[in-house]
């Protein structure tokens, strides 16, 4: 079918390989630990992660054979598509949990606001990269971006998600400093962005959600609820101590003190098991392949290779963060997974999507368009 | 697809181009290429925001594990164990004998440990359902433990039966936080024998908590309220076990972790022989009398039978006693509450007269052979003393007085020694202060001298008094305990003896970490001769033809048994003087006394016997100490009969050595053989 380059193979990212590898192997290990139950054993989560890991291995492969510069083409068919699906679940599914954010698909339940990152990177780098702006981008240089954005952003956070809005918002922000901005722009955004910080605490959100972040800062007010999850995971974290409990031994973990723990707070389960040292391990690995994005983005052979593996290194670094924070107590508990590491269909697939299309961008680096 | 292609046609030659050329030092044209790398520059700079983020994870992570770990593992382990405290069983009390008195049985309480869920309705109900009580007396125990902190468990139900045992740990996961404890609750195998002696437990009140060592007690633990349980509440606690479990966040228990096994506490071996107390006490319960009964070794001040009547229903302490329970012993006339044996303080009437004898005889103001005239009556300065004998006894001498217990005889002595003389002797008898047993309250008793007097009431001695004392009314008082380790040291040859009830303390492992010692109080010294002349005396009260003990002989055994009679008056009355006696209100009968010893040339046992309102010594208490004697016996025959059975056994013995001598000789023979 396709006349496959054999440099294509010789400039294969095999780094990146290793890394994602590594990572899904420690994930896998700690997914296991997670959900294996001391009565009927090891989870059937774990071996429907276990497939789709196995399917994301295939599309990261899917992922490299297309020449990326295809995607900035697909990318607005593709957020059209997003469009819809969010649309129609905000329309006509049923709530699970308070939130409407997943369409049942039979043999898994897409969410459809997780490639709604990844898409938004897509277009926004498309975006930037087709735009060429003499000393920086004006104000109404950005109504374009800023309505690409918005308009998945409103969709997510009437779902309500408020989390994965942010995100979009965490990464159109990074996307947009990232190219040249003149500072009067720089400044009216600023300006606008805490006027909606305001507005938003006051009207928008929900109670639940301002009572999240309320907890966040008095946990010990609420013990019960999410100053209690907070503090269940600090504990976790920090009871591991230098060299952790052991695989299998988390208590906070096993004995459910911990909520959540295969999905948002998995890496509390890492932690308590294996300890500083091996978070340092897993840690060393996992910004190590953010690192290597970034490397792929310097040596992009191109403005949409570079704006493209950039967002998409953001994409999974914010994810992280903010994850990593709230595990260790520094933000207030939103539902953001820490990217190949927590259980989650729709959010694995985006990630190796994001990771496939940074290992086409590194294949096809000494290529000219 | 067909765009693809397209592409990857027109694509091969430029990537040859590139193969030539390194990617950086392609030189792409103008501004798009200035371009590219300033986008490059800056993907660099988000690299150094990556690090700086990764740096402040890790040292967050550094703070979390590495400083505060320590913090946080503690934390992870009070989120994650719990322990229930598992009572320590009680020691056991034994008889001297190692027969069992008290013991324990296990018993089931239900308990709920508050921290590892919230009440609700639903759960309030099952656990109501469970226990079959009332829902307000469930939250009124919960509300009584609100101010104790949360882990310790409150009890909702205690010594529940099997089935509701089973019936919990089936539904065990419909109710969160409920354990099921087990406590050792004690079983009183001779019922109510030696109640006072034993005492019971009840739960620890606020007073005993605060004063305890924190770490021994909490509340709702049982401890001795009395007697023995009580006094050695040490020896017998033991040390609590600590059961650890690990539970889940729904305070489900997921496991036992390593406990702490609780430590059983000591047995105690009483110097007590359980058969003669249920002789005592039977008897005393038959009769229904209120007293007691005292029986000790002669030459040790082992404690035989301590007997108070009426018994306490200790069964009814178990757990509690009930209000109306309470009640009736306040009520009851014969007060079972009042350990008689020491808290009882009865004139010794005639018992007393031994010890005059002794005074008498020790001062020299009598000898054996002094006879002194009975008319029936003595008169003192404007007074008249009757003799319990309105005829008179005639010419009575030492002997005589004694076994006829001739009241003129000994005012007449009185009068000689004076009533400081005749008080010297008494205390050198262990009257008039405690004797230190191992009970509760003892009362001292009263030996009364002119100091005294002067102290008491501010007035001098009026010389009639001598007269009363000297025949044990007046003044003098004793509790049992005093009456029976009096008439030891006229047994035993003037050696006043502490009495004792412990024989040994035994930890669990079976070492020995208390055993008896006999502990002297007095001694007389030099008057073997005398008190040989009184025992001989109170010999003949019992088995003399017009002896007053004659109920307590055992001749027909082939015993003598040496004994005094005492009949305490409680008032004297003139309207009462000419009732018959079965027509004076109980209250104000007489008491009857009884002391005695046995074997009369050998004593080893002594018996006291105290009969409220009995009336007659000789009537009423003289059978008792008869039958206790008698039993006593009968356990430890004489040592005619005990010697016949040694010399049998002896040749039993040497029976079988000849024979391993044969076979040594055998042995030794075949040896030789092969040799």
């Amino acid at each position: 079918m396709l006349r496959f380059d054999r440099r294509l193979i010789h400039h294969f990212d095999w780094v990146m390989l290793l890394m994602l590898i590594l990572i899904s192997g420690m994930a896998m290990a700690n997914l296991y630990s997670s959900t294996f139950n001391g009565e009927s054993g090891v989870s059937p989560i774990f071996y429907k992660q276990l497939y789709l890991l196995v399917a994301g291995m295939i599309i990261v492969l899917l992922c490299i054979s297309i020449d990326y510069q295809e995607f900035s083409t697909f990318g607005f068919i593709l957020y059209v598509g997003v469009v819809l699906l969010l649309i129609y679940t905000n329309l006509f599914v049923s709530t699970v949990a308070g939130t409407q954010r997943w369409i049942n698909l039979g043999f898994f339940r897409l969410q459809p606001s997780e490639p709604a990152k990844l898409i938004l990177v897509l277009v926004l780098a498309s975006c930037y990269s087709k735009t060429e702006v003499k000393g920086g981008y004006r104000l109404r240089d950005l109504i374009k971006p800023v309505g690409l954005t918005a308009v998945p952003f409103v969709l997510i956070l009437i779902q309500p998600d408020l989390g994965t809005a942010l995100m979009l918002g965490i990464l159109f922000v990074s996307m947009t400093l990232f190219v040249k901005l003149r500072w009067t722009t720089i400044g009216i955004l600023v300006g606008a962005g805490l006027t909606c910080v305001g507005i938003g605490w006051k009207f928008l959100l929900k109670d639940y959600q301002r009572r999240r972040i309320e907890t966040f800062i008095n946990p010990e007010g609420d013990p019960m609820n999410h100053g209690y999850q907070v503090m269940q995971s600090k504990i976790a974290v920090g009871s591991g101590q230098t060299f952790g409990k052991g695989f299998m031994e988390g208590t906070q973990g096993h004995l459910h003190f911990l909520p959540e723990r295969h999905t948002d707070f998995a890496f509390s389960v890492w932690a308590e098991e294996w300890g500083f040292s091996g978070c340092l391990f897993f840690l060393g690995c996992y910004f190590f392949l953010m690192l290597w994005g970034i490397h792929i983005s310097m040596t992009a052979r191109d403005k949409f290779g570079v704006l493209l593996a950039y967002g998409l290194v953001m994409m999974i670094f914010w994810q992280a963060v903010i994850n990593l924070f709230m595990i260790m107590g520094f933000l207030p508990v939103v539902g953001i997974p820490l990217p190949l590491f927590s259980y989650g269909g729709s959010s694995l697939m985006t990630t190796m999507v994001a990771i496939g299309i940074m290992m086409n961008i590194y294949m096809r680096r000494y290529q000219t368009s | 697809m067909k765009n693809l292609r397209r592409k990857n046609k027109r694509r091969p030659k430029p990537l040859l181009e590139s193969d030539k050329k390194d990617a950086g030092v392609t030189k792409l044209t103008s501004r798009d290429d200035n371009e590219l790398d300033w986008l490059r520059r800056r993907a660099m700079y988000a690299s150094v925001v990556l690090i700086f983020f990764f740096a402040v994870i890790v040292s967050r992570l550094w703070y979390l594990q590495v400083q505060q770990g320590d913090k946080y593992r503690d934390l992870a382990d009070s989120n994650r164990v719990r322990y229930l405290e598992v009572a320590a069983p009680r020691g056991n009390i034994l008889d001297r004998f190692g027969r069992e008195i008290v013991t324990n049985r296990p018993s089931f309480n239900v308990v709920w440990i508050r921290e590892d869920n919230k009440i609700n309705d639903e759960w309030l109900k099952k656990i109501t359902n469970a226990l079959d009580v009332e829902p307000g007396e469930i939250l009124e125990k919960i509300r009584k433990m609100a101010h104790e902190p949360g882990h310790l468990p409150v009890r909702l139900a205690e010594d529940i039966n099997w089935e509701t045992v089973a019936h919990i740990e089936n539904n065990r996961m419909n109710l969160p936080g409920i354990k099921i404890e087990v406590v050792p609750l004690r079983v009183y195998h001779y019922g109510n024998l030696a109640s006072h002696l034993i005492g019971y437990l009840g739960e620890i009140n606020k007073k005993e908590l605060e004063s305890a060592e924190p770490s021994l007690y909490r509340g709702g633990d049982l401890v001795g309220k009395m007697g023995l349980e009580r006094l050695r509440e040490k020896d017998l606690r033991g040390e609590k076990g600590r059961n650890y479990m690990e539970v889940n966040a729904l305070g489900f228990e997921q496991r036992n972790l390593k406990g702490l096994e609780p430590l059983p506490g000591n047995d105690l071996r009483l110097t007590l022989d359980m058969e003669l107390q249920k002789t005592a006490e039977d008897l005393m319960a038959v009769e229904d009398y209120a007293g007691a009964v005292v029986a000790l070794e002669a030459n040790s001040g082992r404690m035989l039978v301590l007997a108070s009547a009426p018994a306490l229903h200790l069964d009814e302490f178990v757990g509690g006693i009930s209000h109306k329970a309470w009640k009736g012993m306040l009520e009851n006339p014969h007060h079972p509450l009042v350990n008689k044996l020491v808290q009882g303080q009865y004139p010794p009437g005639s018992t007393f007269k031994a010890i005059t004898a002794v005074a008498g005889l020790a001062e020299g103001v009598i000898t054996p052979e002094s006879v002194i005239y009975c008319p029936g009556h003595y008169r003192f300065g404007n007074r008249t003393y009757r003799c319990w004998k309105r005829g008179g006894h005639g010419a009575v001498n030492l002997k005589r007085a004694l076994s006829e217990s001739c009241d003129v005889y000994f005012y007449q002595v009185g009068q000689r020694l004076g009533v400081d003389r005749i008080a010297k002797y008494a205390k050198l008898f262990g009257l008039g202060k405690k004797t230190g047993i191992e009970m509760e309250h003892e009362k001292a008793g009263i030996v009364p001298t002119i100091a005294w007097k002067k102290k008491r009431y501010g007035k001098s001695w009026q010389e009639g008094e001598t007269l009363s004392v000297a025949i044990g009314q007046g003044f003098d008082l004793v509790t049992p305990v005093q009456l029976a380790l009096m008439t030891a040291a006229l047994a035993n040859g003037g050696t006043l003896y502490k009495p004792a009830i412990v024989e040994e303390v035994k930890d669990p492992d079976g070492h020995v970490i208390e055993s008896f010692r006999p502990q002297i109080l007095e001694r007389l010294a030099g008057q073997g001769r005398t008190l040989k002349l009184v025992r001989d005396g109170l010999v003949e009260a019992v088995n003399g033809k017009r002896g007053t003990g004659k109920k307590a002989s055992l001749k027909d055994m082939g015993i003598m048994v040496g004994g005094k009679t005492g009949t305490a008056q409680v008032v004297r009355l003139k309207q009462y003087m000419h009732l018959r006696e079965e027509d004076i209100p109980y209250k104000y009968r007489d008491h009857a006394l009884f002391i005695s010893f046995a074997p009369a040339e050998n004593p080893e046992i002594v018996v006291a016997v105290v009969v409220e309102h009995g009336l007659h010594g000789g009537s009423a208490a003289a059978p008792i100490a008869g039958a206790v004697l008698r039993k006593y016996f009968e356990i430890h025959p004489r040592e005619t009969e005990v010697s016949a059975v040694v010399l049998f056994d002896e040749l039993l013995v040497d029976a079988s050595n000849s024979k391993a001598d044969t076979n040594g000789n055998l042995k030794h023979e075949q040896t030789v053989m092969e040799n």
